[in-house]
């Protein structure tokens, strides 16, 4: 029976998976460049932005909420490390007051939406335009340049890079080594991932977005599973914003606008669901980030603008989610085994019906 | 394309075929329906006559539900032929068969609850004038309709303000305007007050006049007497019998139900009331709800809520629980004054509250079987450093399967797609799974087969005689007098009587809950 679940969770995931081996082909066979190891770690880079975010988006959503904050709460956390560590401060001491503030701001929208129960959305999108004026207001606007390169080792560092010195003296690059910021998303993805699936706290982050009313009733604390699933999200959304300014040398009060719409594009390719909690899974979240990381790598690497990669990457949001939809809709009709009437209410009449059975 | 001309041509022909027509409106013969691993409907045969009240009972499981799907349309038969009016159809989609006036009122009504009466009978259907909605005739027709069903309710009135009865009215309503002859209607009382159903079957009875064909599905057996002319029992998707109802007795149709004559609806008590007190309540209040509630519960004892919907008998339970606040009044719970102030504090002593909405609030229905059948007790399956263990869990949620014949084909099975009463069953091994020392069942039966009412109330007796406190809420007053040893009976928020079970009637209950007769609490 396990594995038929675990069959159904796999299959689950079909739609995105599909689409990432279908990009990987296409790109591996227009691009001589692209199926590389070099370029494999490229874009795992550049997805860890997109990946970091999902992670915290994810555990939100799936309470049924949103947080539409990550893309300034980074800016403001990130930012603020580079200003306190500008200041004097040591690396890792502005880099924690930076997540730090990452949790603050999370726990402010937690507050917003589980204490003044106001719609996630808007609670966000409050704390959106906040964080972003808060930051902006300390740096006057300007990016804090000229950091010490001690704060750039966490976002270019890398792991088990070889350089040899050359027989003309310049340093040659043997392996570029495992980016710490990729490091860091594979260990954060499998830790999330063990949170949400095999941990009561993960239980009942589930049970409150699958059902707010009847999880209250069964004394899960619902107030508190709330508050910690924003808490998770400005959490990552701090990290984020501390690897990001890390990788730039520069604390950059204007980076990050609309990141959460990345962040979100990947939960919901990954299955997570916007209209319905208690939906969704870390490791469909790290397939839509790398659906979207490799496609504008892909179609950076065909030449493609980059106007035209905006066109595309919405049409492949719009095409995985229809798809993943039908397959949902499929796999309700087949298992509904019994006489009851459970199921009708996600089958609207208007949908002329297929039945599987036939 | 076809079917829906030829669906119009028959509703053009409808008015003088009805003079030379068969007498069976409907006729299935030899239906079929397999879903994977479960055959569904072995080849059932059944009729429905012109002006008639024909009731198909049986148990969860039994088939009723998804005959009723491929008569509306929603489902297609395997095999199986289904004859209007002496005429072959096959209906693949719910909007052909509703064409063919073919009409199903559902155990949860769909309106849209801001817009009006008539708005929502002639919805996407509304008389234009222009590009305009021409409410004048929106109204005219929706009154027409109204009186039709002989029902007292102004069009222009907002379904949010109407009772669950009168919202169903708006539904029957709705099918009427779309020249329904056969209508289908699914526990039409499962929410109703007794007055309402009173009026109810008023109405259907008007309908039947007209010649319209009524199937009545029903759990409520005790009610059929007042309404219906036959019955059709189905059993593991077989028929079983039809038979005009004058020709049956209730036992036999039980018998037939459930395949064994069942000696007693309601099992013998074992359990006996002790002087000792494991609930007080002294003057509960919660301000425009409630006031001044008291009553105990004793050792051993089942006790019984009763009264009318909307009488406070649910909202006493919450606010006990926790999950309402209250405004003033005191709870001792074994001799001890106790401040609940969430579920999660009533939990931790001990209390358990199930819920008689068990889709709002009772189960997550996205989630597995087995993480239901735990949520009340996580912390009974999780290990250190707050990992689940889920061997624990997978052991619970057998335990339970099989302790209360949870019919799924794994518990690992989303609930969403679980029959209504295997869902409540799944929302009492919640509770069961929590070991409790006060249990407030509200509505435990409501939707559930036979067989499975009487394990529950087994499961009842038999906490009570382990010294847990039993408060069984229920609308259904054989319940009441079958099961428990004291009832509280409520009138709009407040406890017009405690009456001893055993030295009382239904009619004196009623008398209470109606307000027409108080005790000096």
């Amino acid at each position: 029976m396990t594995m038929n679940e675990k069959r159904r969770d796999l299959i689950q995931k079909f739609a995105a998976l599909g689409s990432l081996s279908v990009l990987i082909t296409v790109f591996a066979l227009t691009s001589h460049a692209f199926f590389t190891t070099t370029n494999a770690l490229t874009v795992a880079l550049q997805v860890c932005t997109i990946a970091y975010l999902g992670l915290g988006m994810t555990v939100v959503i799936i309470t049924a909420g949103i947080d539409l904050s990550v893309g300034s709460v980074l800016a403001l956390g990130g930012t603020m490390a580079a200003v306190l560590i500008k200041g004097g401060m040591p690396v890792w001491a502005g880099m924690l007051v930076g997540l730090l503030l990452g949790c603050l701001a999370g726990l402010l929208n937690g507050l917003l939406v589980a204490q003044l129960r106001l719609p996630p959305f808007i609670a966000t999108l409050g704390m959106m335009g906040v964080a972003r004026g808060v930051i902006l207001q300390i740096t006057g606007g300007r990016a804090i340049a000229g950091m010490n390169q001690d704060f750039g080792v966490l976002g270019n560092g890398a792991l088990f890079k070889r350089v040899t010195i050359g027989a003309d003296g310049y340093p040659d690059i043997k392996f570029v080594g495992i980016p710490y910021p990729v490091i860091v998303m594979a260990v954060l993805a499998v830790v999330m991932s063990v949170v949400l699936s095999r941990t009561r706290f993960g239980r009942h982050v589930y049970a409150t977005g699958s059902n707010h009313e009847a999880a209250r009733l069964s004394g899960v604390n619902v107030y508190r599973i709330t508050l910690s699933a924003y808490v998770v999200s400005g959490f990552f959304a701090g990290l984020t914003g501390i690897v990001l300014m890390s990788r730039l040398v520069t604390g950059q009060p204007n980076e990050g606008i609309s990141y959460e719409l990345d962040a979100i594009a990947a939960a919901v390719i990954g299955g997570a669901s916007l209209t319905q909690g208690g939906i969704g899974t870390i490791s469909g979240t790290i397939i839509g980030a790398f659906v979207i990381g490799i496609l504008r790598n892909g179609l950076n690497m065909n030449g493609v603008s980059a106007f035209v990669q905006q066109i595309i990457i919405g049409v492949v949001i719009l095409l995985t989610v229809w798809i993943d939809q039908l397959r949902g809709k499929r796999a309700t009709r087949v298992r509904v085994f019994d006489e009851q009437k459970q199921v009708e209410h996600s089958d609207p009449p208007a949908v002329p019906s297929t039945d599987p059975v036939r | 394309m076809s079917t829906s001309q030829a669906a119009q041509a028959e509703s053009r022909s409808g008015a003088h075929q009805a003079a030379t027509a068969p007498l069976e409106l409907l006729s299935l013969r030899g239906i079929v329906k397999r879903f994977p691993g479960v055959l569904a409907l072995a080849g059932v045969d059944f009729d429905l006559r012109r002006g008639e009240i024909h009731a198909l009972v049986g148990e969860n499981g039994a088939g009723k539900s998804t005959l009723m799907k491929i008569i509306a349309g929603m489902i297609q038969p395997d095999e199986g032929v289904i004859r209007l009016d002496g005429q072959v159809r096959r209906f693949q989609h719910v909007l052909e068969a509703q064409e063919a006036g073919i009409a199903f009122i559902h155990q949860e009504l769909c309106l849209a609850p801001h817009l009006s009466v008539a708005e929502n009978i002639f919805l996407a259907r509304e008389p234009m004038r222009g590009p305009f909605v021409d409410r004048t005739r929106l109204n005219a027709d929706a009154r027409v309709l109204l009186e039709r069903l002989r029902v007292d309710l102004s069009p222009g009135a907002p379904v949010k303000s109407l009772s669950v009865a009168q919202q169903q009215m708006v539904e029957i309503a709705k099918a009427l305007s779309l020249n329904a002859r056969v209508l289908i209607m699914d526990e039409p009382t499962s929410s109703l007050t007794e007055s309402e159903i009173d009026q109810l079957f008023l109405n259907i009875r008007a309908l039947r006049a007209q010649g319209v064909g009524i199937v009545y599905i029903s759990h409520r057996l005790g009610e059929l007497q007042r309404v219906v002319d036959r019955v059709t029992v189905f059993r593991d998707g077989k028929h079983v019998r039809t038979s005009d109802f004058a020709a049956i007795t209730l036992d036999e149709i039980i018998g037939a139900m459930v395949g064994r004559t069942l000696d007693q609806k309601f099992p013998r008590r074992t359990s006996r009331p002790t002087d000792e007190r494991i609930l007080e309540v002294q003057g509960l209040t919660r301000e425009g709800v409630f006031k001044d509630v008291s009553f105990d519960l004793r050792r051993g004892e089942i006790l019984g809520f009763a009264g009318l919907m909307g009488a406070g008998r649910t909202e006493v339970a919450r606010a006990i629980f926790g999950a309402d606040p209250t405004s003033s009044g005191t709870v001792r719970l074994f001799g001890q004054k106790v401040h609940i102030r969430s579920p999660h504090d009533a939990i931790r002593h001990g209390i358990a509250y199930l819920s008689e909405d068990r889709k709002g609030h009772g189960l997550a229905l996205e989630m597995q079987l087995s993480a239901n059948v735990t949520m009340a007790n996580v912390d009974a399956v999780t290990g250190r450093l707050g990992f689940l263990r889920f061997a624990d869990e997978v052991a619970a949620a057998e335990k339970y399967v099989k302790a209360l014949d949870i019919k799924t084909p794994s518990i690992f099975q989303i609930v969403k797609n679980l029959s209504g009463g295997n869902q409540q069953k799944v929302v009492i091994a919640k509770w069961l799974f929590r070991d409790s020392r006060l249990l407030f069942f509200d509505e435990p039966t409501r939707g559930i087969d036979v067989g499975a009412k009487l394990a529950i109330y087994q499961m009842l007796d038999r906490f009570a005689a382990q010294g847990i406190g039993v408060v069984l809420i229920t609308s259904e007053l054989p319940e009441v007098l079958g099961m428990t040893d004291r009832v509280v009976v409520f009138h709009e928020g407040r406890v017009t009587g405690v009456l001893e079970t055993g030295r009382s009637s239904q009619e004196e209950i009623i008398q209470f809950a109606a307000g027409r007769k108080t005790v000096a609490a």
